[in-house]
């Protein structure tokens, strides 16, 4: 069931048209990720659902209410942002209590929801504290608590981890996701971080320029992009130029290097110009395992990243990575080294421009 | 070399020491010879027993909270509404707050007769007057200081944090904004009781009730009250400078972890 939509949203400051036509359907429950560089409109869209900003043209809906005019004091939806916005003169207690009292519910229940809220995020003890005396992490628990108190429609988060460090990050994320769950609640969570965004979401939006690019699942945003931003702003990719040689066998040349695709090739005329691409994680050395693309390469450089090592090798005149598990009872090639690649049809994928 | 710098630094801290505190200390002793060949509060005392002096100090005083209450209810709502809504009015209204001091107060208080009168705006006789042009002079002081204090807030995501959990504007403002800004309003509001407390032109053309006035005909008229006066004024703002460092060292520590 449709929870949330935005139909045909747009924004513009000035001359600039900060979101495009953005059209999107969230079920209840559902945790979807707006994902892309900065300036991209994923704020500016998020902001448009709180009711911070109004779109110029378009309806935001929640249970076919449509609530694109109101007031953000008036939409039943809860918000969390990058820098925690704590009521510096409140404690975690009053904190978390705020809406509750603003919608005036009795003493007794805030108190309750309040210690209900403090269970949730493991901050039982830290009820009488204030803000400036808890860590980064805990202010955001805090801030998460706080949005979740009024029982919202809809969660918002605005990069909630980005001010926090790398490790506080990957525990929270996981926290938030472990809390959404449980309580069943729509969230839209806005971050650039294509990881984050990733291992947290039910779908992803990635957005560029003011405009959707691809709306899919995360094995779907990573594994099959449908356009040439999302394949190179998601993970790391290897891309190409390459002319079609024969659209029906799905034949393409990269600098005379003759390459297949399982990729469908329809209304493409032979010597069309194309863009290639290829994730580093599906090539692999042929010597290994030989599969559809077998490729001459030369081994250019060797990364070592911990359980990854990164391989640069010279395909042609072009130059590609390739990620290998790290094994410490394989002998690894050497820079210099002639060698052969391989990858599978699926693995060659061709970008819309 | 080093030394010698901490030499100097002794030498020109003295000398401000001095330059500041001596004729002060003048004015006191000169305030307690008021009985001849021994030192006395008597001055002191005669000025406590002077019904003009308890009812120029009180009026005063209640002038200066009156000024404050106003200060606050205009400038807190338009430094907040020029950071959050209108930053591109900023310039311009920071610009109006310093006005007077660049209009003398003779001039002010020339055109707040010319202007308030005659009909329709006869309030000349009334305080209220006093008020507007006492709250006219501290703005340079209560504004500022309260567009200092929403600079050290996030306020832009404080609000937007409190619209989103159902708040109103008199919510936001009472609830959020003031409390986390009270350090800095206190300073305008000390800093303006100070300025009301030794103003003397505007309450003398309006004809009010005040106690530089009444300082004033005091010089003229006896030897030593007027320096018992002037020691009670000095106390007088020293304690409010004092309130508003112990404030301040209380909320500083809040407001840094706070955002």
């Amino acid at each position: 069931m449709t929870h949330l939509t935005l139909s045909n949203i747009s924004k513009q400051f000035g001359e600039t048209a900060a979101v495009q036509d953005f059209n999107l359907e969230v079920e209840k429950g559902e945790f979807v990720s707006f994902l892309g560089p900065s300036g991209c409109g994923k704020t500016t869209t998020l902001r448009m659902i709180a009711g911070f900003e109004i779109p110029t043209t378009g309806k935001v809906t929640i249970d076919d209410a449509d609530i694109t005019d109101k007031a953000p004091n008036q939409r039943d939806v809860g918000m969390v942002f990058q820098a925690y916005a704590l009521f510096p003169n409140m404690s975690v207690a009053q904190n978390i209590g705020f809406g509750m009292r603003i919608h005036r519910e009795s003493k007794a229940a805030i108190k309750q929801r309040v210690e209900e809220m403090l269970a949730l995020i493991h901050l039982e003890k830290k009820g009488n504290s204030y803000p400036y005396q808890l860590s980064g992490g805990q202010q955001q628990r805090v801030a998460l608590a706080r949005a979740l108190a009024n029982r919202p429609q809809v969660l918002l988060l605005d990069e909630p981890l980005s001010a926090l460090d790398a490790k506080i990050r990957v525990q929270l994320r996981a926290e938030i996701r472990s809390i959404q769950r449980k309580l069943g609640i729509t969230a839209i969570y806005v971050t650039h971080d294509q990881e984050e965004a990733l291992s947290i979401s039910d779908r992803i939006v990635v957005m560029y320029e003011g405009k959707i690019e691809q709306v899919g699942t995360p094995f779907q945003i990573y594994n099959f992009p449908q356009t040439a931003f999302v394949a190179s702003f998601v993970g790391t990719l290897n891309t190409a130029t390459a002319e079609v040689v024969d659209p029906a066998n799905r034949l393409i040349s990269m600098d005379g290097i003759q390459l297949q695709s399982a990729e469908e090739m329809e209304g493409m005329q032979k010597g069309d110009k194309v863009s290639i691409a290829i994730r580093p994680e599906r090539i692999s050395f042929a010597a290994q395992e030989k599969k559809a693309n077998i490729l001459d390469c030369q081994i250019e450089n060797i990364t070592f990243l911990g359980s990854v090592v990164r391989i640069q090798v010279l395909v042609g005149k072009t130059h590609f990575y390739m990620d290998t598990f790290n094994n410490p009872f394989l002998e690894l090639p050497k820079i210099g080294d002639k060698d052969q690649v391989t990858c599978s049809r699926e693995a060659v994928l061709v970008l819309k421009a | 070399m080093k030394n010698g710098g901490k030499v100097w630094s002794w030498f020109w801290m003295i000398l401000g020491i001095v330059y500041f505190f001596l004729p002060l200390v003048a004015t006191f002793i000169f305030s307690l010879r008021a009985k001849k060949g021994v030192l006395s509060f008597l001055a002191y005392q005669q000025l406590f027993n002077d019904s003009g002096f308890i009812k120029g100090f009180s009026y005063s005083i209640l002038w200066g909270v009156l000024t404050i209450i106003v200060g606050i209810l205009i400038f807190v709502p338009t430094a907040y509404w020029v950071r959050l809504r209108a930053p591109q009015f900023r310039t311009a209204v920071e610009f109006i707050t310093l006005l007077p001091f660049v209009i003398p107060a003779i001039v002010f208080v020339f055109g707040l007769v010319r202007t308030f009168s005659h009909p329709p705006f006869l309030i000349v006789d009334s305080p209220v007057l006093l008020i507007a042009g006492y709250t006219v002079l501290s703005m340079p002081y209560m504004y500022r200081s309260i567009d200092t204090g929403l600079r050290s807030i996030d306020v832009r995501t404080l609000t937007e944090a409190a619209q989103s959990l159902g708040a109103g504007w008199a919510t936001i403002l009472f609830q959020i904004i003031l409390p986390n800004i009270r350090v800095a309003i206190l300073s305008g509001a000390f800093l303006s009781f100070a300025i009301v407390m030794g103003e003397y032109i505007l309450a003398q053309y309006l004809a009010k009730p005040a106690f530089a006035p009444f300082l004033a005909y005091l010089i003229q008229e006896k030897a030593y009250e007027p320096a018992a006066a002037t020691i009670i004024s000095f106390a007088l703002t020293w304690a409010c400078m004092g309130i508003i460092n112990l404030f301040g060292r209380g909320q500083q520590t809040q407001i840094a972890g706070g955002h």
